[in-house]
């Protein structure tokens, strides 16, 4: 199963990120399509991960400086991610002819795209990408930011004990900035990696609103593919979230986000699988259990 | 009862502060009539405050006399006063003071409850002294004197005190000049601290809580930053740097509120011992942390410091209350510091952990290390000082040598009392 | 572009409707934060206003029943808000955000189980228009109020309303003790949860009622998440209006006025170049964003906003 997704949990609310970073992978992929992979691809995974960690940096910034809690920042981010998306395939610069129905963009360089390592004859509803050995390294790699360098200790020590690490000479402010960039870049590396793997292009309804609500509508929706893709995608973020959401700890902790997201993930997660047995008999339920 | 704190709603009204609660009439707000009623009984006890006035425009000697007058407008025939003078310049204390004085004669009950003699002395009847939530004395007041009320305060349990071996050295460590700060709340709270702390010297700052303490030690660290004056490591004017500079120049700290401050509940008893020296050598290398190295010095000072359980993996929130002090005290003097600032170190400690702390920093003052111990506890600053300077209301009132202060000099310092007087 | 796309009355009128369910929630805003409690949850009472009223007017086939039913359920949601807030002391915004997303899944879920794939009926009982006949012939001001919702008129009445009660009242006086100074407003024998308790309730009915003008009297059906983000909005809004009716009303105006210019301005152009109406439409949300974070329109909220009130000694 795809594990794309599971970066996205990292701020809840955030989601926007991710679409930034699939806007600024989408962008740079079809720009410089005519490069060769191996220099292509590290530039639109830079694309990704940069403007994900930018964008959030905004709303870590804010909280830091103004005091203005990040939940609220980011799901006003969201809706001005969804419209600026919206003019950017409408009638923006990155609109483009194509035979999706939908405003879309330029397909992105052959180079950037993340080859199917399962293809969905083999295994349904899956479409194994090779985005899972980008997401695998990401997790290793925020692993080993938190737990073992410097700047892990000092995310953790201003998130677990803001007024210790401050008589320290941690500043919590700057510590802010920086937990909330490093999980915009995770979203904006899973937006790529959306990019890369599954979609090859940015498409109006890539995400149709804040936070959950484009996994509730593609959930409850017609049954469309997207629906399904994200419906597995979503199952695969629930069945392996687990240990993420531990590591995560740490960094989410520092934003006193971590206890927000996780109560929000828990509702919404009850609710979407709740909403999912529903839909398809008691089975699933049991199956997650 | 009159708060220290007034319970006074800022945006509103004096008039609406005084009836809120109790507006008598129908549900529309009348705000002619209540401040007519409001007159009314300024004109009664002779208090004066503009009824129509909006709390946050208002001088906070007049919002006290707003507070009695809700007292007041209730019926009330006993008042007490809780610390009333705290926030009064002298003239509204004046003031203040002539209005109690009415009250009384109008034949009200008022209770004073005050650690400022002065105030003991110029307008009550009688008198009671608590110490230790224990009722330590009943005096009437034209019977007494500011000495017999102070030596009833501090009790007179005198302690030997220890005989120190070495004289502190010559050479001057810490050096404050014409310090000046303000609190979270933003009122002045050191108003022009000169002071300095000697290599192998302990210089005790003696204070009823709440005179400046806390922000002297925090202005020190480059945790709040002064308003005005100068503190020098050395030749080096550190008052504009950050803990992390400040730190750097051989400062440590030992925070007065070990939970919030001092430590990091939730981590490791070795991890909390490199709080601050995450980012070099030897316990980072190249941007990368080392674990066994942290863990093998999280071992040492377990052992060192007597941490019991002496296990660097034991996670610091489930040590007892003296424990977490030695850890704290191991990270902060296990890399020879010039200066140790000092806050509260043993509060809320047992006797035998209070020791073994009282122990390390002498030794620490042994070495050579110049520190600057805030206690509220006159017990412990006269135990451990060389010299002993006294915090009022900011300022510091005297520096006494330790031999030459006794407990009840340094009641009546801490009580406002100043020796000139 | 010409003026009439720019200050038409069509334009104005839109102004009107649009500013309608955002100056609801923005009132329902001003009453829990003068008592001391941020509702960020106004979001999630105007979804379910919008949907349980579609249902109760599916159902009932009257209009005032459909309202009664969506600001009761409104008032429910923000009722849980309540005691998470006020009770159990729970992080505000944590407990509305949760409520947001509980609201938002609950209805996109009961809106399929009711109406599958087919969307709600078209035949829904709708909230009536005001025809103010001797206005409606009256050029331009005609067009403008002459036949507006009734809810649009409503809401003028509840911001006059709850002004009053606010500032010339004595429990509007006790609310705004509350807000500020729990403390001292307990001191003096207000009770400071119950007052927050209704409150909160208030700003649940009062952004409800504007979840059902979206889905009764604009959009006469419900779909996912129509509310859009209003309830956040609202709040920009409180913000702008510095916590008082009327100026939440004005800063509605505002925001109504933005995006009724996105949708006036659609296909026009300046010269050779197309106004980007979709970054138009961004404008509330970084308004939005700016005066929360205190850069434009800063006041000073009441003092103990968002704090959570607990009695001495326990």
């Amino acid at each position: 199963m795809a594990v794309a997704f599971r970066t996205g949990l990292f701020n809840i609310g955030a989601e926007s990120q991710l679409l930034v970073g699939a806007v600024a992978a989408g962008a740079v992929g079809a720009r410089f399509g005519f490069l060769p992979g191996p220099i292509l691809f590290p530039i639109v995974l830079v694309a990704g991960i940069g403007a994900g960690a930018a964008w959030a940096a905004i709303a870590g910034y804010l909280k830091a400086a103004r005091g203005v809690n990040e939940v609220i920042t980011t799901i006003m981010q969201n809706y001005i991610v969804v419209f600026v998306i919206h003019w950017l395939l409408q009638n923006g610069p990155m609109t483009a002819p194509n035979a999706l129905g939908t405003p879309a963009s330029a397909p992105i360089g052959d180079g950037a795209v993340l080859p199917i390592i399962i293809p969905n004859e083999l295994v349904p509803l899956t479409r194994l990408h090779a985005g899972i050995f980008l997401a695998i390294l990401a997790v290793v790699v925020f692993w080993f930011v938190l737990w073992r360098t410097p700047l892990g200790y000092e995310l953790r020590a201003v998130g677990l004990g803001a007024r210790a690490a401050a008589q320290a000479g941690i500043d919590p402010r700057v510590h802010t900035v920086i937990a909330m960039a490093i999980a915009g870049g995770f979203a904006g590396l899973a937006g790529m990696i959306q990019v890369t793997g599954v979609f090859h292009r940015v498409f109006d309804g890539f995400s149709a609103g804040y936070g959950f609500d484009a996994i509730a509508v593609a959930l409850l929706g017609k049954n469309s593919p997207i629906g399904v893709v994200l419906a597995a995608l979503l199952f695969g973020a629930f069945a392996r979230g687990g240990s993420i959401m531990q590591a995560n700890a740490g960094v989410s902790a520092q934003l006193v986000s971590v206890i927000e997201a996780i109560v929000l993930f828990v509702i919404a997660a009850e609710l979407i699988v709740r909403i999912l047995a529903r839909r398809r008999g008691p089975k699933p339920l049991e199956a997650i259990a | 009862m009159i708060h220290q704190h007034f319970m006074l709603v800022p945006p509103l009204s004096v008039a609406e502060n005084v009836v809120l609660g109790d507006e008598r009439g129908g549900p529309a707000l009348d705000r002619r009539r209540i401040e007519d009623r409001v007159r009314e009984l300024e004109k009664r006890f002779g208090i004066e405050v503009d009824p129509s006035a909006r709390i946050e425009d208002i001088p906070l000697g007049l919002q006290q006399r707003v507070e009695i007058l809700k007292v007041l407008y209730r019926g009330s025939e006993l008042l007490i006063f809780d610390e009333p003078t705290a926030v009064l310049t002298p003239l509204e204390v004046d003031e203040l003071f002539e209005i109690v004085r009415t009250l009384r004669d109008e034949g009200k009950t008022l209770i004073l409850i005050t650690h400022k003699l002065r105030e003991v002395m110029a307008v009550t009847d009688r008198i009671t002294v608590l110490r230790g939530g224990q009722n330590a004395g009943e005096l009437v007041t034209r019977n007494t004197n500011p000495g017999e009320i102070a030596r009833a305060m501090v009790g007179r349990d005198l302690k030997e005190l220890k005989a120190r071996a070495t004289p502190p050295r010559t050479e001057v460590v810490l050096a404050v000049r014409g310090l000046e700060a303000r609190s979270d709340r933003g009122s002045p709270a050191l108003r022009g601290v000169d002071f300095e702390v000697r290599a192998g010297e302990i210089l005790g700052v003696a204070g009823v809580g709440g005179n400046g303490q806390s922000e002297l030690a925090q202005c020190i660290l480059g945790l709040r930053r002064p308003s005005a004056g100068a503190i020098r490591i050395g030749d080096v004017d550190i008052s504009k740097d950050d803990p992390k500079r400040t730190r750097a120049r051989g400062v440590a700290y030992v925070p007065e509120d070990r939970h919030l401050e001092g430590l990091v509940l939730a981590f490791t008893v070795a991890d909390d011992f490199i709080l601050g020296k995450q980012d070099h050598a030897p316990f980072a290398r190249h941007g990368v942390l080392d674990p066994v190295t942290i863990l093998r010095n999280g071992g040492r000072l377990a052992a060192e410091y007597d941490v019991r359980p002496p296990n660097p993996r034991a996670i610091v929130a489930n040590l007892s209350g003296g424990n977490q002090q030695k850890v704290v005290l191991g990270r902060e003097l296990s890399e020879r510091p010039k200066l140790i600032v000092v806050s509260q170190p043993t509060r809320g400690l047992d006797i035998a952990a209070t020791e073994y702390v009282h122990e390390r920093l002498l030794e620490q003052r042994g070495q050579g290390a110049a520190i600057l111990l805030v206690s509220s506890e006159l017990d412990e600053i006269r135990a451990l000082s060389d010299r002993i300077a006294v915090l009022f209301e900011g300022r510091i009132v005297a520096t006494l040598d330790a031999a030459s202060a006794t407990e009840e000099r340094l009641g009546l310092l801490m009580a406002g009392h100043s020796e000139a007087a | 572009m010409t003026w009439e796309q720019l200050i038409g009355a069509g334009v104005l009128a839109a102004m009107l409707r649009l500013a309608t369910p955002i100056a609801l929630a923005a009132l329902g805003g001003v009453i829990a934060e003068r008592s001391g409690v941020v509702n960020i949850a106004l979001e999630g009472c105007m979804l379910v206003g919008a949907f349980f009223g579609v249902v109760a007017a599916d159902r009932t086939h009257s209009v005032v029943l459909a309202l009664a039913v969506a600001m009761a359920a409104g008032a429910v949601l923000a009722g849980v808000h309540a005691v998470a807030a006020i009770h159990l002391r729970s992080d505000q915004i944590v407990s509305g955000m949760a409520l947001n997303i509980l609201a938002l899944g609950l209805t996109s879920f009961l809106d399929y189980q009711f109406y599958g794939n087919t969307g709600t009926p078209a035949d829904l009982a709708a909230v009536p228009d005001v025809e103010i006949a001797p206005l409606a012939a009256v050029p331009f001001i005609g067009d403008v109020i002459g036949h507006q919702n009734t809810i649009v008129w409503l809401t003028v009445v509840l911001v006059v309303l709850i002004q009053v009660f606010l500032f010339r009242t004595v429990p509007g006086l006790r609310l705004r003790a509350v807000g500020e100074h729990p403390r001292a407003a307990e001191t003096v024998g207000i009770g400071v949860r119950r007052t927050r308790y209704w409150a909160v309730l208030a700003s649940g009915l009062l952004a409800a009622l504007g979840g059902a003008y979206l889905s009764l009297s604009v959009a006469h059906s419900f779909t996912d998440g129509m509310t859009g983000g209003r309830g956040f909005i609202g709040l920009a809004a409180m913000i702008f209006g510095r916590w008082t009716p009327i100026g939440a009303l004005v800063a509605s105006l505002v925001f109504g006025y933005g995006t009724a210019l996105s949708f006036s301005l659609q296909g026009a152009s300046i010269g050779d170049v197309r106004v980007p109406v979709q970054l138009l439409s961004t404008l509330p949300y970084v308004l939005t964003i700016l005066a929360v974070a205190g850069f434009v329109g800063r006041s000073r909220p009441p003092a103990s906003d968002g704090i959570p009130y607990e009695t001495e000694g326990h």
